[in-house]
């Protein structure tokens, strides 16, 4: 029997007059990886930021491990880990030295820091280079270390946009093997990527948004077979015939 | 308070990263004295060469002149002969040289008129009018000194009393009255102190200040555009952690830059005593909380980082402008009222108190308390502005 984790309620939230999320409502259960896919613009990020307690909703609530966004903030931060689609590091410092101090931005002693970002570094393929400059950095181990950053703290959500952009198939891969291992330890993971067949291989249900509404939500096989037989179908297929083909800026 | 201190501990670990920055930013103070000192010269008061071509050479009273000026801590002198004097004139190599004729000392000994000539280009520059007043002034000295030894000799004419003994005494009497004059002047002087080190080096502190504040405003927008802001509000650290932080840093930075030109001038021009540099530190200390707390009003309302860099240079600017940093304001004028709104106003006021008048920290403690609201009013202020600027919390 699943255990909601993560209830989103009628999550309204505007910009001037434009209505970047309207109405979003969805469930995260423990120990799943949810994926949360849409066009750009379709309102993902503004949803993540809005449950990652940046943004407060217009409209609406969350509630995260019990606790609510808009009363329970504090809380709510204590249980949840971000990484952002930005690499959001401190390019001038070492990795290990980033992991160390988001750890204490955590909560966290020096000493537990420093033990967790050994062993989150280690998690991501890094631990040779942790005294390394992230300017040094390729692309794709600056994408681990946002990754091992975003795990200081212990969290128990974490909120995973866009983690794989932009790099090459290793450290794709060594991503993918990070995040399964960590649901396979009990996180809840809420991913978001326009990367189809790793929403499809990652995730145990999908949301699909578009203009700022949530218009499909179900296991990549239940949604794939909404449209045809499974094997013959890609969640790409059912992602292009529910948000149609025209660009998006 | 933890993660505040981490805040800034990271911020000036980030500062001493970058080794062109750092060498930049800690240097810079080092130039500027030196070109203060270049400027000024290491000393404060006027300095010049005065050129003199001497066709009486070895004369008594020709060589008593140059002795005379050459005395003088105003003036060198340099022996030049007629056809170089004039050739440089002709090049404006100088503005002005002074001619001793032929035969000054015999016909000053035989009691005939003498002439110096000034050759000049123009009216001889500014310089050239200030050694020649100097000239004049040892000339007529010179002067006076001769006719006094006449007289008094033509006075004692049937009295038996040796000629030396006369021209002793008369001798003694002049140094006598060039030491104590009869009629002394003393300065007394009002407003800004004649020291330019003293009259500028406040104003130089309290720019770099400011200027140091405005690098580290870009810091903020630098992390929000980054994502690391972003980032950092997603965890546990407070907006006031985050805030208290980001003052401490800006903090270090400025007066790190003034430690070291304050040392400089304590050091070179030794306008300092230990008491004034503790005092003029703490101010300059004040001054750098409140030009963090303004800092921080800039990085909450800019949106990047060219934004929170021109806003800091305009702040700067203005401040500098309406305070009379570096030229003075008349008192009772609109632009003394003007001034009031600048924090510079207070800041220089404080260490120009403390610096040029031998004032103590009790003499300086309204300019303290107004350095102190804007502390509060700036972070106060600060703090409002990044909640209701879009992105804020």
């Amino acid at each position: 029997m699943p255990v909601d984790y993560l209830v989103a309620q009628d999550l309204h939230k505007s910009f001037n007059e434009h209505k970047a999320v309207n109405g979003v409502s969805f469930t995260i259960y423990k120990r799943e990886i949810f994926g949360l896919l849409g066009p750009n613009g379709a309102g993902k990020t503004t949803t993540i930021r809005m449950l990652s307690t940046v943004l407060e909703p217009d409209q609406g609530d969350v509630t995260i491990g019990g606790h609510s966004i808009k009363h329970e903030a504090e809380a709510v931060r204590g249980l949840i880990g971000v990484c952002p689609q930005e690499l959001a590091l401190y390019v001038e410092l070492g990795a290990l030295d980033n992991l160390i101090f988001f750890g204490r931005m955590a909560g966290m002693s020096s000493q537990e820091a420093r033990e967790q970002a050994m062993s989150n570094l280690k998690l991501v393929g890094l631990q040779e280079r942790a005294r390394g400059r992230i300017d040094k950095f390729s692309g794709g181990m600056k994408r681990r270390v946002n990754l091992a950053v975003s795990l200081m703290g212990h969290p128990e959500l974490l909120f995973l946009d866009e983690p794989t952009v932009g790099i090459d198939p290793q450290s794709r891969n060594n991503i993918y093997e990070t995040i399964e291992g960590l649901r396979d330890k009990g996180m809840t993971i809420l991913y978001t990527t326009h990367y189809m067949e790793e929403a499809d291989r990652l995730c145990d249900r999908v949301a699909i948004m578009d203009g700022g509404q949530i218009i499909a939500l179900d296991t990549p096989h239940e949604l794939k077979a909404q449209i045809g037989p499974p094997e013959q179908v890609t969640l790409e297929d059912v992602f292009l015939k529910l948000t149609g083909r025209s660009l998006r800026d | 308070m933890t993660r505040a201190l981490q805040i800034a501990l990271l911020q000036v670990r980030i500062y001493l990263q970058d080794k062109s920055d750092l060498a930049f930013s800690l240097l810079l103070p080092v130039v500027t004295f030196a070109l203060m000192y270049f400027v000024f010269g290491g000393q404060t008061h006027f300095h010049a060469t005065v050129h003199i071509v001497d066709e009486d050479p070895g004369g008594i009273y020709s060589n008593a002149l140059i002795e005379r000026l050459d005395a003088l801590d105003e003036l060198n002198v340099e022996l030049l002969s007629l056809d170089k004097a004039d050739r440089k004139l002709e090049r404006s190599d100088l503005l002005m040289f002074i001619i001793i004729p032929e035969g000054f000392s015999d016909r000053l000994a035989s009691g005939e008129p003498v002439q110096l000539l000034f050759k000049q280009r123009g009216n001889g520059g500014q310089e050239g009018q200030i050694v020649a007043a100097l000239v004049r002034s040892v000339a007529d000295d010179i002067s006076l000194g001769l006719q006094v030894r006449g007289q008094v000799t033509a006075a004692l004419v049937g009295i038996d009393v040796p000629v030396n003994q006369i021209e002793t005494t008369v001798e003694r009497l002049l140094t006598e009255e060039r030491e104590s004059p009869t009629v002394a002047v003393t300065e007394d002087t009002i407003g800004s102190s004649p020291d330019p080190v003293k009259q500028f080096l406040p104003g130089i502190i309290t720019m770099y200040v400011l200027f140091a504040i405005i690098l580290s405003a870009r810091t903020l927008v630098e992390e929000r555009q980054l994502g690391t802001l972003e980032r950092l509000l997603t965890t546990r650290l407070s907006i006031g952690q985050l805030f208290a932080g980001k003052f401490i840093a800006g903090i270090s930075r400025g007066f790190i830059q003034t430690l070291i030109l304050m040392a400089l001038s304590y050091a070179v021009f030794q306008i300092f005593t230990p008491l004034s540099f503790a005092s003029s530190l703490l101010v300059a200390l004040i001054f750098t909380c409140a030009a963090s707390a303004l800092g921080l009003i800039i990085a909450s309302a800019a949106r990047t980082p060219d934004q929170a860099t021109w806003m800091g240079v305009f702040f700067t600017m203005a401040m500098v402008m309406i305070s009379g940093t570096f030229f003075p304001i008349e008192e009772g004028s609109v632009m003394e009222t003007v001034s009031r709104f600048s924090v510079n106003t207070y800041a220089n006021d404080a260490l120009t108190t403390l610096i040029s008048e031998g004032g103590s920290l009790a003499d300086v403690g309204f300019e303290m308390g107004i350095l102190a609201g804007v502390i509060v009013v700036g972070l106060l202020l600060s703090r409002y502005l990044f909640k209701v600027m879009p992105g804020g919390r």
